[in-house]
């Protein structure tokens, strides 16, 4: 059974990676992150093997509780598509018990699983200080393995009532894409804290002291206390590792066996609020119906949220980054930020700049992103240009107001209030014109998005070749057509009354813009929408 | 029939043609549809019934051929061509994030609808449909038949004069069916034109006055339901012009041993 279960998933991993060129790209990338993970495991435990060799017990117990969390974390962030769910096999006649070997191990038939083994092979080098530690974690390893494959599983089981429902669902995309754009940056952060805390060693070895007595390191503590000549400690921790690891045996395991049973049916989220107001705000035209409906989508459908989210969320996390590590850059620059002077000023002023480059791939493939709804606008005899104009009154309603703020926001932090109006004229006018260009562009290329429903960081979510070639082609447009806002906006850091004429100049670009994007994407839409409708209808 | 005989007729395809690849979806196919009648298209599945329908709509571009609604090409024409249309298309998704009334609000405002009228008519519809209940639970929240029912009051909230549903009652209860039964009968007794595709014959033989019947994508039969029945039960005129697949003596022979 198991080795039937292993044969699905591989053939099912076979028919996905011929079936789209993407899903190799996506393949490819992932082993190239995962080959990069183990590069730096790899050099972490020799350099510590060498230098600091009393270190290594303790990075790898802080590693290995750190791959049960990230197990967990995960599982539920691609628990929507897990294609070893119970349910599909309610309908067959086979007991749990002789489903569940060959489901755990499935899970670890791939990237993720595949990388954990061979990180855990590299955390001998760290063990190597002593034979009874190295043939400690040598036997404890395949109980390590064990732990993280269950933490996924225990953990999407518990949860799974939860996540059957659309508003887990949406919460937890909208927290993995949160955790997924912030990720480096929190990484950075702690990393100061650490740094700024004092000697990373001692910290390092209370953390690791504390992790295994936890359910996370125990499985690891147990060589650790063996290399230290503490057996006794050594057998509790033993005692723990086995108890979590049997713990979520039984827990994911009785979960699979009533859900083979009790199917969880996804549920929906039940009735919604109106949000009258929305359709206050706009006109009652094509135009305005369209432009509300971005609108609702971009508060409701996960996969818009994220960009939403990100649009926000990324010039932020760079200025907290800025503020985090402006003090120990200071330190090892010295007299160097002083010769900086008033450009150092520039970076903050410029950073919503980011949020509005974010907005590139949400211009091109909102089309995209409607998938075969697309055919109510083609039914219903709308223009092209009502289409065009109401999607980009939406993103404007929606886009203009947040990047107001975020620019206000990171012009109070910098303190320079002078440099507003130039930090408003460089990221207004950069939004707009890539809603234009993106209005424009879109009938001739609408991109790949995530399908309806599918999960936003599964297929499609790159865009495709089309919206590689769509952000090349906007980027452009912002170094061309955008220079003259994005370039007095800069200047203005000398001559603040330039930031004025970078407002002036951002929005008069950003209107003619907007107001060419829809004119000619409107008329190609005209011409092309059979077209248009066929290619975002395609799913992958 | 002396009305529609006289006539023009409300929709009209000449010569329709589609490839797809290798395989030739709809092969010239014409079919005229009378003013006031409530047509049948019949076929099994893969015939080009929705095909045919995507290329009267505007949904997909024919390789030859024209479709003329109301004297509007609907290629040439199509702003014209589609303000006379109300179509249900089949297997395509709805703007699903929405709740039933806002979707229905937003495809009569996109038709260039009065806000009143729009409002006006979607609780009218939700009402008809049975739907009230949900008309503020998201789209994706609900059934299929649901689905079909907030599809069909899409179809109607601009009052059009040709209908297209493809597989109306797909999905949907007896009791809602009755409904959109009563609800299509009404429309063309008014004057309105209903197509509709399915392969349920019992459903067509009593609801549809015309019927065609449609099979890889070319025309066997079209008429009026006496005259396509040529005097024996529509399932068996249909069989006879489709063709039937006969089971071998021993194929699935294991099956019948318990």
């Amino acid at each position: 059974m198991a080795a039937l279960l292993l044969g699905l998933q591989l053939r099912q991993y076979g028919r996905t990676l011929t079936r789209s060129p993407w899903a190799t790209v996506t393949l490819v990338l992932a082993v190239l992150g995962a080959l990069g993970a183990l590069g730096l495991v790899a050099t972490t435990m020799l350099l510590l093997r060498v230098t600091l060799p009393q270190t290594g017990p303790d990075a790898v117990v802080v590693l290995g509780s750190a791959l049960v969390v990230g197990w967990a974390v995960a599982s539920v962030l691609i628990s929507a598509d897990d294609a070893l769910a119970p349910e599909r096999f309610a309908m067959l006649p086979v007991p749990a018990r002789r489903l569940l070997p060959g489901v755990l191990l499935g899970g670890a038939v791939g990237v993720g699983g595949i990388a954990t083994l061979l990180a855990l092979l590299l955390t001998l080098i760290g063990w190597s200080i002593t034979w009874p530690a190295l043939l400690a974690a040598a036997l404890l390893l395949p109980l390590q393995l064990l732990t993280c494959l269950l933490a996924g599983r225990a953990l999407a089981a518990a949860l799974a009532r939860q996540l059957a429902k659309r508003s887990g669902r949406d919460l937890v995309v909208v927290i993995g894409s949160v955790l997924g754009i912030s990720a480096g940056i929190v990484v950075v952060v702690v990393a100061e804290g650490v740094r700024a805390l004092g000697s990373t060693e001692s910290l390092l070895g209370a953390v690791a002291g504390a992790l295994a007595w936890t359910p996370f390191g125990a499985a690891w503590g147990v060589p650790r206390a063996i290399a230290a000549g503490a057996l006794l400690p050594a057998a509790a921790q033993l005692l723990i590792a086995i108890a979590t690891a049997a713990l979520l045996w039984l827990v994911w395991a009785h979960d699979f066996r009533s859900r083979l049973t009790a199917p969880i049916v996804s549920g929906g989220g039940g009735r919604v609020r109106s949000a009258a107001w929305i359709d206050r705000l706009l006109p009652a035209t094509p135009v305005g119906a369209i432009a509300a409906r971005g609108l609702r989508y971009r508060l409701r459908d996960p996969r818009h949220l994220v960009n939403v989210i990100g649009v926000v969320l990324l010039p932020l996390l760079i200025l907290g980054l800025n503020v985090v590590m402006g003090s120990t850059v200071e330190l090892e620059l010295g007299e160097g930020v002083a010769d900086l002077g008033a450009l150092g000023d520039v970076g903050p002023l410029l950073l919503p700049l980011l949020g509005a480059i974010v907005l590139m791939s949400v211009a091109q493939l909102d089309t995209a992103y409607d998938s075969s709804a697309l055919s109510a606008h083609v039914l219903s005899g709308v223009s092209g240009t009502a289409d065009r104009a109401g999607r980009a009154l939406g993103m404007l309603v929606l886009f203009g107001p947040l990047l107001t703020v975020t620019a206000v926001v990171t012009t109070a932090i910098s303190g320079r209030w002078e440099l507003l109006p130039a930090s408003l004229g460089a990221t207004l006018g950069t939004a707009a014109l890539v809603i234009g260009v993106g209005s424009a562009i879109s009938p001739w290329m609408p991109g790949q998005t995530p399908a309806p429903e599918a999960s936003p960081f599964g297929t499609g979510s790159s865009g495709g070749a089309q919206a590689l070639l769509g952000a090349l082609l906007m980027l452009l447009a912002i170094l061309t057509a955008g220079a003259p806002a994005i370039g007095t906006a800069i200047a203005a850091a000398w001559f603040p009354w330039l930031g004025w004429v970078s407002l002036a100049v951002g929005l008069g670009l950003g209107a003619l813009a907007i107001w060419l994007g829809v004119r000619l994407g409107g008329r190609a839409l005209d011409r092309r929408w059979p077209e248009v409708l066929a290619a975002v209808s395609r799913e992958h | 029939m002396p009305l529609a005989a006289t006539a023009p007729p409300i929709l009209s395809l000449r010569e329709l043609s589609k490839r797809f690849g290798q395989t030739l979806a709809v092969d010239r196919l014409s079919l005229d549809v009378p003013r006031g009648s409530l047509f049948g298209l019949l076929g099994p599945n893969g015939a080009g019934k929705t095909t045919t329908l995507s290329m009267a709509t505007g949904l997909l571009r024919p390789d030859a051929g024209t479709a003329v609604v109301d004297g509007a090409d609907v290629w040439a024409d199509p702003p014209v061509a589609k303000a006379r249309m109300g179509v249900l298309p089949d297997g395509v998704r709805l703007f699903d994030r929405l709740t039933g009334a806002e979707l229905l609000r937003y495809h009569g405002l996109l038709r260039g609808m009065p806000e009143a009228d729009v409002t006006g008519r979607a609780g009218e519809l939700l009402a008809a449909l049975g739907l009230a209940e949900a008309a503020s639970t998201l789209v994706i929240d609900y059934s299929a038949g649901m689905r079909k029912k907030i599809g069909l009051a899409c179809a109607l909230i601009h009052a059009p004069r040709l209908l297209l549903l493809d597989e109306p009652f797909e999905a949907v209860d007896p009791v809602s069916g009755e409904t959109i039964r009563e609800i299509l009968r009404g429309f063309v007794a008014s004057g309105g034109t209903v197509v509709l595709s399915s392969h349920v014959m019992e459903l067509v033989e009593s609801l549809c006055d015309r019927v065609a019947i449609i099979a890889q994508g070319r025309m066997l039969a079209a008429g009026t339901l006496d005259e396509v029945r040529q005097g024996q039960p529509l399932q068996r005129r249909f069989l006879d012009l489709v063709g039937t697949q006969a089971l071998d003596a021993g194929s699935l022979s294991w099956l019948r041993s318990s």
